[in-house]
């Protein structure tokens, strides 16, 4: 495998990055000048499936989703302490194993206070 | 060790206790959960330096007696929290669940062997203060102190981990005694310095030194009055034990190079601290300018590193952190009257003609205040004397008369209060407070008295 | 041919470089705190921030050979989401009580 990568050597990805630029700033050049501009009610209406436009975008949101967007976060996070046991998981043994049983059951501690505390309920 | 575990699991507990029907039983608990965990945090009293979880804790006499000064604190702290039961809004089992949990986070940064018990511990610790500052979910200044506090406390933690991956990269090792080793080599590398200079720029942020100490008065401020007390009194002296511990056992080997960038720093918070002190009409905002002063002393004795040091920054942590917790103890039910009547609340009018009413709690908060001022026969002179002791035996007297100089600055604002409370004319009707509350005032004060006047039993525990 | 391990491929970059790149990110967070106004958008500074050093610590661990720094980066991720999940609470919080997250709107408390 070549190992010596010299400045040269990223020519071929400049010049992908110059294409992908030139192609946006050119078609949306393009498409300004060359498309007929017709203004209109209707047609500057954002489009919505075909249904007529309710409201404004930005309503608030249920504080349900956000809550859930955070618990999502907190326990994908606490998934990397696994890859480390997954890996050592011969060496480790059943130390890592009970370790890992300590760890995974205060996160479930936690998961069921979430629970109690009714915020997975959605109906209410 | 063994509080760690055992706060940790208990804190659990105290979450779950939260289910039960009756909110009664939460305060008790958490008492004695507190209580429990002082026991267990004595089992491993003189039996030498143990290090546990493959060196990434060390337990010691000084490690032992912070986390006591930390645990006595919290008990003080939790015990005057009867409040939290009237308001319907509030969750007393997640703040008091909070509480222990954070205290965790302290023990974990008194006893660090390993930088990354430095680093979870410092996050366990203000992850807790931020949600703690931001409880009062309705008041917008609970808010704003919670937002300034959670942005400035996010930055320094980048601070202090960069200058932690800086001193890796210069040293290869997490640990302390890696690092002093590195150290002992000679000639080191210049990742080292800046290393050095932005852990303690992360570390300067959290015990709010100055010029890292703009947010303090405005969090103290808009915090609830119970977490402000926690904050000025349990993340100040983990704070300290982590910083002292960080620079005895790693950084000695240069200490040419940072003492005087710690005693330029110390010069600053000491003038800062006190002279806007002298200005605020709240008492609450100057309290938050007195714990920069009292930042200020205790870098004293962290610039001055003699073998002296570990004994007077304990000594100096117990000091204040008892009078601390008496003056907001004593502003807490006073404020909490003066919201009924309608009167200005956390100004020093507020105290106007306290003793003549209520002349326990004018006593109490005399005593804090004097202890505050390091006037003798309370445990604050103690405290200052020995940490005057230390620079004076490195020499360095220019500092020595700075501080002196702004302690006599400190006396004038300190006297305010009391001056309010016994000269002033006012019409503080007899304030109400559950006996369990006054017990732990009472307690607090003849802590202070005791050790004012007899240091020697103190000094000679550890 | 071997596949070349993952430390190799990150030791074909000078150390010096790594430096250079996670200093200037951790820079640009600096500045983000300092000079934006909208709570989230410091925010997100911060996590540059932390992730800055992420990358320097990979770097450096790669470069000696040594995976304590690696398990440091597990533990900076999963206690910076803990972080994320408070900050955001906060932020949400006040935004229900103001309708902003302008930092300029923050001026309650002056002493």
């Amino acid at each position: 495998m070549n190992t010596n990568y010299l400045p040269s050597g990223f020519l071929p990805i400049v010049v992908q990055f110059v294409l992908a630029l030139g192609f946006i700033v050119v078609t949306m050049i393009v498409t300004h000048n060359i498309g007929p501009s017709r203004k209109g009610k209707v047609k500057d209406d954002p489009f919505e499936c075909g249904i007529e436009v309710v409201g404004d975008a930005r309503t608030p949101i249920s504080v349900k989703y956000f809550l859930v967007a955070i618990l999502f976060v907190l326990f994908d996070v606490e998934v990397i302490f696994m890859y480390p046991w997954a890996v050592n998981f011969k060496k480790l043994g059943m130390f890592g194993f009970v370790e890992m049983v300590l760890f995974m059951s205060l996160l479930l501690a936690g998961f069921y206070y979430i629970i109690r505390k009714g915020v997975l309920k959605w109906e209410e | 060790m063994y509080p760690i575990i055992l706060l940790s699991f208990l804190g659990i507990v105290v979450l779950f206790l939260g289910f039960a029907k009756s909110k009664a039983i939460l305060l008790p608990a958490t008492l004695l959960f507190l209580a429990v965990a002082l026991v267990g945090n004595f089992v491993e009293w003189n039996q030498g330096t143990i290090i546990y979880f493959y060196n990434m804790l060390a337990v010691n006499n000084l490690t032992l007696a912070f986390n006591g000064i930390v645990l006595v604190s919290a008990f003080m702290i939790v015990a005057m929290t009867r409040g939290f039961q009237d308001d319907d809004e509030a969750q007393p089992a997640e703040y008091y669940a909070i509480m222990l949990f954070s205290l965790v986070g302290a023990f974990m940064m008194i006893g660090f062997e390993n930088l990354i018990m430095l680093f979870l511990g410092l996050e366990i610790l203000s992850v807790a203060m931020y949600v703690l500052t931001g409880s009062d979910k309705r008041n917008l200044r609970s808010n704003e102190a919670a937002l300034k506090y959670f942005l400035m406390g996010a930055f320094a933690t980048g601070i202090l981990l960069f200058g932690i991956a800086l001193l890796y990269g210069a040293t290869g090792s997490f640990t302390l005694t890696g690092i002093q080793a590195y150290i002992g080599q000679g000639n080191p590398s210049y990742l080292l310095y800046g290393g050095l200079l932005l852990v303690l720029i992360g570390m300067l942020f959290k015990v709010s030194a100055a010029p890292f100490h703009f947010w303090t008065p405005d969090v103290y401020e808009g915090a609830p009055t119970i977490f402000t007390a926690f904050m000025a009194t349990i993340v100040k002296t983990a704070g300290f034990a982590a910083l002292f511990r960080l620079l005895s056992h790693s950084f000695t080997g240069i200490y040419d190079y940072w003492w005087i960038t710690l005693a330029v720093i110390t010069v600053l918070t000491l003038l800062v601290g006190n002279i806007i002190a002298v200005y605020q009409d709240s008492f609450k905002r100057m309290l938050a300018y007195s714990s920069i002063s009292h930042a200020g002393y205790l870098l004293i004795a962290l610039t001055a590193m003699t073998p002296q040091t570990e004994n007077s920054i304990l000594f100096y942590s117990m000091a204040y952190s008892v009078a601390t917790i008496c003056a907001f103890g004593v502003l807490i039910p006073l404020a909490r009257e003066k919201a009924m009547t309608g009167k200005p609340r956390e100004t020093y009018e507020a105290f106007n003609g306290l003793a003549r009413n209520n002349p326990l709690l004018a006593f109490v908060l005399t005593v804090s205040m004097l202890s505050l001022a390091g006037i003798p026969l309370t445990a604050g002179f103690w405290g200052k004397f020995f940490v005057f002791g230390s620079a004076a035996e490195r020499g360095i007297i220019w500092l020595l008369v700075v501080a002196i100089l702004m302690s006599a600055v400190g006396i004038y604002y300190y006297f305010r209060v009391i001056m309010a409370a016994y000269m002033k004319e006012g019409d503080t009707a007899e304030i109400r407070v559950a006996p369990f509350y006054k017990i732990v005032l009472v307690t607090a004060t003849i802590i202070t008295l005791l050790f004012g006047i007899a240091p020697g039993l103190f000094t000679g525990l550890v | 041919m071997q596949e070349p391990s993952i430390p190799d491929i990150i030791q074909l970059i000078p150390l010096k470089s790594y430096l250079i790149l996670s200093t200037a990110l951790f820079v640009i967070g600096i500045l983000g705190v300092l000079i934006r106004r909208n709570a989230i958008v410091i925010f997100m500074s911060v996590e540059l921030m932390l992730n800055s050093v992420n990358l320097l610590l990979i770097a450096f661990s790669s470069y000696k050979s040594d995976p304590s720094a690696q398990v440091f980066v597990f533990f900076i991720m999963a206690v910076a989401a803990a972080e994320v999940a408070v900050g955001l609470a906060i932020i949400v919080m006040i935004y229900r009580n103001t309708r902003t997250i302008d930092i300029g709107f923050l001026n309650k408390l002056k002493g």
